[in-house]
């Protein structure tokens, strides 16, 4: 858990933030051109079949998202401290549109192929309550009184929403259903040709480095749009009598930043 | 290139969405730096005039 907000601290810096921006510009550019015309299209489904290229990618950083989300809701329920409810609530709100633009995607790819935008399939029914549970999980931290009550009630949620996650993933294989089952996340070989696989993966690689590109920006928001709800008076007592960071109270959010020291 | 229509809707709405998040991430933080800054400076001279 430690290692999990040192690493996202590391990435909070601003030298860190540059080199992962070009890192996922260039790999998104490079999935763009190979997905759009290098790789050859599928056999039985043609063209359409290259938005298998963003849609699955997007799906991973939704799960990855959701997966960040419950982990620091346990470390937050844990150790009480705010960093972790900054973590998940920034990670849900990536997993939130990663989520809607998967659902969009997969209804773009079903439109030609299965004949319909949408249909009560499993995949899909799971997915949709997987984004409503978010959005609640969103709009929960808005309506939350104090500081610490929206830390606790969201942990609370973060950690039971994710309950949807195996769900979404094993939807396929527990009940008939329209979708198509897992290619790479399978037991034995991947069953799809390995120039497809290759070029999935570089999609993986790529909305990965733009999952992790945007929460290290979230996150400074994050820090900065707690600071600017600090009461007047806090600000300006002296340094020493502020709250300390790690803890949170009821009547003030903490001042102190990230390592980083920009925000 | 057949459906292409599709494809290039879904390539555009992702490549749009994370544009326009980032683009949202930018005006939340120049408005949280902004409001930050002032009210540092009308506490700051709050203390200069007491």
């Amino acid at each position: 858990m430690r290692y999990l907000y040192k690493a996202l601290t590391a990435l909070g810096s601003y030298q860190a933030q540059r080199v992962m921006g070009i890192a996922t510009l260039a790999t998104l550019l490079a999935t763009v051109v190979i997905g759009l015309f290098i790789v050859p299209p599928d056999a039985t489904q043609g063209d359409v079949q290259r938005l298998m290229y963003v849609h699955v990618p997007i799906a991973w950083v939704t799960f990855m998202s959701f997966g960040v989300t419950f982990l620091a809701s346990v470390g937050y329920l844990i150790t009480k401290r705010i960093q972790w409810d900054r973590v998940a609530a920034a990670s849900a709100e990536i997993g939130v549109g990663a989520c809607a633009l998967t659902i969009v995607l997969g209804s773009l790819w079903g439109r030609p192929v299965w004949g319909t935008w949408w249909t009560w399939d499993p995949r899909l029914t799971t997915t949709a309550v997987l984004l409503l549970i978010y959005v609640g999980y969103l709009s929960l931290r808005k309506v939350a009184d104090s500081p610490a009550r929206r830390a606790k009630w969201s942990a609370v949620l973060g950690v039971i929403g994710f309950i949807d996650v195996p769900i979404v993933h094993e939807s396929v294989v527990w009940w008939r259903s329209l979708h198509q089952q897992a290619t790479v996340l399978r037991l034995g070989a991947p069953t799809i040709a390995a120039s497809m696989l290759a070029t999935l993966l570089l999609g993986f690689v790529a909305f990965s480095l733009a999952y992790g590109y945007l929460m290290a920006v979230r996150l400074r928001v994050g820090r900065l749009e707690d600071r600017s709800s600090v009461p007047v008076s806090s600000l300006s007592a002296p340094r020493a009598s502020r709250p300390r960071a790690a803890g949170i109270s009821t009547t003030s959010i903490p001042t102190s930043v990230g390592s980083d020291g920009h925000a | 290139m057949h459906n292409a229509g599709y494809v290039a809707a879904g390539y555009s709405l992702t490549l749009v969405t994370l544009v326009g998040y980032r683009w949202l991430l930018t005006i939340r933080t120049r408005r949280a730096r902004e409001y930050v800054s002032t009210i540092t400076r009308r506490s700051r001279d709050k203390r200069r005039r007491s």
